[in-house]
């Protein structure tokens, strides 16, 4: 028994290496995707503490409004932009009519309110758009959907080129946000309202301008998610659930760090398929995709309470 | 003493009022709340057949005034297909119901007992726990004309060509919902792999996978079965076949429930998906059913339908047999208690009566739609069969002479099932209040 679940899995990660290399190229895959979701989460927690239980539904809604307006005959090109501009001004309308009243209260509250948000958001874009499930533009885009063979160690490695690009488009948003957030002022005016809003403030920052800015952000994240995302499973309301994979990964990295998002989404992305394939199927029955990123993020925080990247709080009485 | 107007006008508003409120009175109404999700991550699957059940009802109130005289009320409660919601549903909607239709395996499970109580009828057709079969112990749970086990059963024949001995040696999957509803084939495959030695291969999809299956289908490519048997809800149907598509798994050995052979989740994948197929208790076609639906419904401007073409897909069908066998079970009380308002109880006895022979689908207008089945007190499924239908790329089509569920094999267990649930649910009330005619 032991051997079998010591040095089995080891052995056979060995003896099938190309089976390995797709385990961890699909864990990888899977990784970039949770880290894109937590980014949004992040971002917004960084500039105003509040935890936007409404990501999930955001890459639902700016998904359904992409494929909506291309199904009204609306050219693939022109769809994105349009699309951007309803997460702009959705994003205004959040901060005119949700955010702006509540500034001050408690962040339970605010976390109340995003729920609300979420509610309306699901009410709303079922209406305009139905509840039925949506086949991605994927090629409209010019996202390929062929995929390339390998054969390392006379095996086969299997890469979609969708994706390659669901990658791709990840690490370029994940560098711009970085490059935006170090070295732009609005970056820096973001980051200086994560730190204390009153001093802020008192430097002439605008709250609400800041909250837009950041909660568009969020909507693009949320737009390139439910891009690739939907192009690999359709757009339905079943894509809000993927949210909850973003979970563990801000308990891994911290709430407030965006390396902490992509580094722990990764890891959480290639450990879980690897626990999954070598432990979790043999022994225990498979599924254990679900419970297993929050146990490991759980003993990651034993060690290190804020996770991986947060900040480490230290408050003198 | 003069005409006093005023006295004379109130008595006529006063006995106008009390002959309105007679006439009210006397127009017969059912009442069939239906525990619906038309939101939720299992909306895309739930609309269709939401939409189908409720055209079926509104094509007879609008074109023959309702059943036998009295309108059917088809009131919706939105689960989201969650199990504490539906629990809600049921108790909000049980003091008017005539039955109650808990569109979920789980909220199937956790309304059973109640229903004993409360006295309604459960009707759950192609859905729920199997056992519910058992009449003599389920006196108030029916899922006509098929149950899951019947389902697996006719899969299996299926896919050994009559013999289950030829499948001996072969490695058959059961890709699954991790839920009661993915769950539920699970006891009598295991039954039939140890009678007949093929390796029996449970997959389950979390709901949080149901997008992402990459490990389940790295599984199958490491484990190689002969047969991919799908128990898919919702996304994990796509899910699971854009993954078939990707892993390159042949398509003629992955075989769905009928709850996994929805076309819109085929859609996604359009061609690749070719040979895919599913077991289904109905054919979607041009039946004179459908005309009246179109003309008394859809074209009247009273369907919740996004396009008419939606008419087609095998879910709306689907929908409009379901509420045509709780139809048939209020026209059967009506006919034996010789009232049209009837009550709950009244229509358990007409849901254990159900006779839908081809006559009387074809003066339905349902000919070759659906299964042929009877109920009985012992019986409370039917098991009527069904059709193997494929994905040609556009849409599904029959492949398939009837098939039918092994019996012989299916009965014991269910009898041992029904038994063992009885026993763990003790009291559960037999059935010497409501003894067999």
């Amino acid at each position: 028994m032991l051997y079998d679940v010591l040095i089995d899995p080891f052995v056979q990660m060995f003896a099938l290496p190309d089976f390995f290399l797709q385990v961890l190229w699909e864990g990888f895959v899977s990784g970039v995707l949770y880290a894109l979701i937590a980014l949004g989460f992040v971002l917004i927690y960084k500039s105003s503490r509040i935890f936007n239980f409404a990501q999930g539904i955001m890459v639902v809604f700016s998904a359904l409004t992409l494929v909506g307006l291309h199904s009204m005959g609306v050219p693939a090109i022109a769809a994105v932009p349009l699309t951007l501009l309803v997460m702009y001004l959705l994003a205004m309308s959040i901060e005119r009519v949700v955010l702006r009243p509540l500034v001050n209260q408690p962040d339970i509250i605010l976390f109340m309110a995003t729920i609300g948000i979420t509610l309306f958001l699901i009410g709303f874009g079922q209406l305009v758009f139905g509840g039925d499930n949506k086949v991605m533009i994927t090629e409209q885009l010019g996202i390929p959907t062929g995929a390339f063979e390998l054969e390392p160690f006379g095996g086969f490695v299997l890469i979609e080129q969708k994706d390659l690009t669901a990658v791709t488009l990840a690490i370029l948003l994940v560098v711009g946000l970085l490059v935006f957030l170090n070295k732009t002022k609005m970056g820096r005016a973001i980051r200086a309202l994560g730190d204390d809003h009153q001093a802020a403030l008192s430097v002439g920052i605008s709250l609400s301008t800041i909250w837009v800015l950041v909660w568009f952000i969020a909507g693009v994240i949320a737009l390139v998610t439910g891009v690739v995302w939907g192009a690999r499973a359709g757009v339905s309301f079943a894509l809000e659930v993927i949210a909850y994979k973003a979970l563990p990964v801000l308990m891994l990295g911290g709430l407030e760090s965006v390396s902490g998002a992509i580094v722990g989404g990764i890891a959480i992305g290639i450990l879980e398929k690897i626990f999954e394939i070598y432990w979790g199927q043999p022994f225990l029955g498979g599924n254990t995709e679900t419970w297993f990123p929050f146990i490991f993020a759980l003993l990651v925080l034993l060690f290190r309470p804020q996770g991986l990247f947060g900040e480490r709080i230290i408050e003198r009485i | 003493m003069g005409f006093n107007w005023k006295v004379a006008g109130c008595a006529g508003v006063l006995s106008l009022g009390v002959a309105l409120s007679s006439s009210i009175a006397s127009a017969a109404e059912i009442y069939i709340p239906n525990l619906s999700y038309r939101t939720g991550p299992f909306a895309a699957t739930g609309i269709p057949l939401m939409n189908g059940q409720r055209d079926y009802v509104e094509m007879l109130n609008a074109r023959d005034g309702g059943v036998g005289g009295a309108k059917l009320i088809f009131d919706e409660c939105e689960t989201g297909y969650n199990t504490n919601k539906g629990v809600e549903c049921y108790e909000k909607t049980k003091s008017k119901a005539v039955v109650t239709q808990p569109w979920s395996t789980g909220i199937t499970l956790q309304v059973l007992p109640r229903t004993n109580v409360d006295k309604i009828p459960i009707l759950a057709p192609g859905y729920g726990f199997s056992p519910m079969a058992d009449g003599e112990v389920f006196a108030w749970a029916f899922n006509p004309p098929i149950s899951y086990w019947d389902g697996a059963s006719m899969i299996l024949n299926y896919i050994s060509d009559g013999d289950l001995s030829s499948l001996n040696g072969k490695k058959v999957a059961l890709l699954h919902l991790d839920h009661p509803f993915g769950k539920e084939p699970i006891p009598l495959i295991e039954k039939l792999a140890e009678e007949n030695g093929f390796e029996f291969l449970p997959i389950p999809v979390g709901l949080k996978e149901m997008q992402n299956q990459s490990a389940q289908w790295l599984q199958i490519r490491r484990e190689r079965p002969d047969f991919v048997i799908m128990w898919g809800w919702g996304a994990m149907n796509a899910g699971a076949i854009t993954e078939a598509v990707k892993t390159r798994y042949p398509m003629d050995q992955f075989v769905g429930v009928w709850w996994s052979g929805y076309d819109g989740d085929l859609k996604l994948v359009g061609e690749k998906g070719k040979g895919y197929k599913s077991i289904s208790w109905n054919v979607p076609g041009s039946y004179p059913v459908m005309d009246d639906i179109k003309t008394h419904v859809v074209d009247a401007g009273n369907s919740l339908l996004d396009s008419p073409e939606d008419m087609n897909s095998v879910f709306y069908q689907r929908g409009i047999v379901i509420s045509m066998i709780l139809v048939e079970g209020i026209k059967a009380a009506q006919e034996k208690f010789g009232t049209p308002e009837i009550n709950a109880e009244q229509l358990r006895w007409g849901l254990e009566n159900l006779n839908i022979t081809d006559e009387v689908l074809a003066d339905l207008g349902m000919a070759g739609m659906t299964v042929p089945f009877s109920t009985s007190c012992t019986n409370h499924t039917g098991h009527g069969g069904g059709w193997m239908l494929e994905w040609n790329g556009t849409e599904f089509v029959q492949v398939s002479d009837k098939l039918m569920p092994d019996r012989a094999v299916i009965e014991p267990l269910e009898k041992a099932k029904a038994a063992e649930y009885a026993e763990s649910n003790a009291p559960w009330p037999d059935r010497s209040a409501l003894p067999c005619e």
